[in-house]
């Protein structure tokens, strides 16, 4: 240190200069370490509480059919972002479509779609729904992994792998997806969509027509 | 005589339903021969509802249904090998290790296969491999979009997949069996069977529920594959924008 080229004065700022950025690394480290022990994330804690709520709504056995699915529909209309969905599984069709049949088949959708979900989900109305985990696809855009457990499967084989997909709209979450076994639903109806009013020179009002006869025949 | 010129005839037809010129919806699915896979996926309609259906009423009357899960849990066990050779050419040793695990435990104790203890009691779940999604993870794209007859689903990727697996990569096509072609026979009516009792109730709500049954099947055997391929692992950035 006599040998220091350095003024005295600035020398002897440098062990403290050390000690505190030594300190610093070592806070980032355990705050690193320590997240874990903080509640998980957002998304997956409004999976976890809100899919198994359905899930309890479509396993009501003290419930009439119709009693369970006005509940599920007022659930999965909560949870969900209809609109956009619908907007999503138009895909090319939506920028042609005029704002007459752009409403007229969101609210064909919503019917439709909620019919299905409700026939998918009954099958696993006796599971429990867990949360594995979550990956970004952007920001304010999660999927959420999740597995349903079923209790009296003693076969060993792999719980169902059920993922959701949720976006974050100023703070308030939606489910915009979900798939089953790496299937995405909102990507097959837009497929079929396509493929359909591609085959029905792009008739909004055919597909309407249809949408319609289908969720009629759920009920 | 007439008939052969019928099938004839019904065959060129559908060929050259299928070499009309593709549309620019066609080009954007990859489904270039569209209208050929339609009629041939009508086919497969008939044939399922006249043929295959029936006899897999007839399975499910006769065997119970302990019966049938021995019958899966059999030949679940002696695709195996196939497996584990696909898992080794994929470069996944866990997963090679695992199927070797499956297969030694549930030939053994699981007599002959027809029992599943490797999952049940020694934690060990299944899964499933095959040379088309071998050529998948080694880079080779699926191709344009085929429906096989009878068989289904068949891109140019995964048809060559069944065919190396069937005749070159199965170990069973090496093993001294007499009257091999009897084994062979029945083991894929079994598989038949078992895999078209198991599908049923799927093939049914998907039907149910959609304005394009083609269009449907194409896009979830597309997602089901791509899902395979990357063994079941999430893939967030490759969903689109909504």
């Amino acid at each position: 240190m006599k040998d220091s080229p350095m003024p005295a004065s600035e020398t002897s700022g440098i062990p403290a200069l050390a000690r505190r950025a030594v300190l610093a690394l070592l806070v980032a480290a355990a705050s690193l370490f320590a997240a874990p022990a903080l509640a998980a994330p957002p998304a997956e804690a409004f999976v976890q509480a809100n899919v198994q709520k359905g899930l309890s709504i479509l396993n009501n056995h003290g419930a009439s059919t119709d009693q369970k699915r006005a509940q599920f529909e007022t659930f999965v209309l909560g949870l969900t972002d209809m609109r956009r969905i619908a907007n999503f599984t138009l895909g090319q069709y939506r920028h042609s479509a005029s704002p007459q049949d752009e409403a007229a088949f969101a609210a064909a959708f919503q019917s439709y779609a909620v019919a299905v979900y409700q026939s998918y989900f009954a099958k696993y109305s006796g599971q429990t729904l867990r949360v594995t985990g979550s990956q970004e696809h952007g920001p304010g855009d999660t999927i959420v992994q999740t597995q349903l457990i079923d209790p009296n499967d003693h076969s060993g084989q792999q719980p169902l792998e059920v993922d959701f997909r949720v976006l974050s709209d100023g703070g308030k979450f939606v489910v915009i997806d979900f798939s089953v076994a790496g299937i995405w639903l909102a990507l097959e109806e837009r497929d079929q969509f396509s493929s359909f009013l591609g085959q029905n020179n792009g008739s909004i009002p055919t597909l309407i027509s249809h949408l319609k006869d289908l969720a009629k025949s759920y009920h | 005589m007439r008939g052969v010129r019928g099938m004839l005839v019904v065959t060129a037809g559908l060929w050259l339903a299928g070499c009309s010129t593709p549309t620019p919806g066609m080009l954007a699915a990859n489904d270039p021969y569209e209208p050929m896979n339609r009629e041939t996926l009508k086919l497969n309609g008939k044939i399922d509802h006249y043929f295959v259906i029936p006899t897999v009423g007839i399975y499910f009357f006769l065997v119970g249904d302990s019966g049938r899960r021995a019958v899966h849990n059999f030949l679940q066990n002696i695709s195996l090998p196939t497996v584990f050779v696909n898992d080794l050419l994929q470069g996944e040793g866990r997963r090679a290790a695992q199927t070797l695990e499956r297969f030694t435990i549930n030939s053994s104790v699981g007599l002959a296969g027809f029992f599943d203890p490797a999952a049940r009691h020694f934690h060990v779940p299944g899964h499933g491999e095959d040379f088309g999604q071998t050529l998948a993870v080694w880079g080779v794209g699926e191709g344009p979009y085929l429906v096989a007859p009878f068989l289904g689903p068949q891109p140019p990727r995964d048809a060559l997949g069944l065919a190396v697996d069937t005749a070159i990569i199965d170990p069973w096509n090496y093993v001294p069996i007499k009257q091999h072609i009897w084994w062979d026979a029945g083991r894929y009516y079994f598989t038949l069977l078992d895999l078209r009792g198991q599908t049923y109730e799927t093939v049914q709500g998907v039907q149910r529920g959609s304005v394009d049954y083609y269009a449907s099947l194409r896009s979830l055997y597309r997602q089901l594959r791509n899902n395979e391929i990357r063994n079941g692992r999430p893939d967030a950035k490759d969903l689109p924008d909504f």
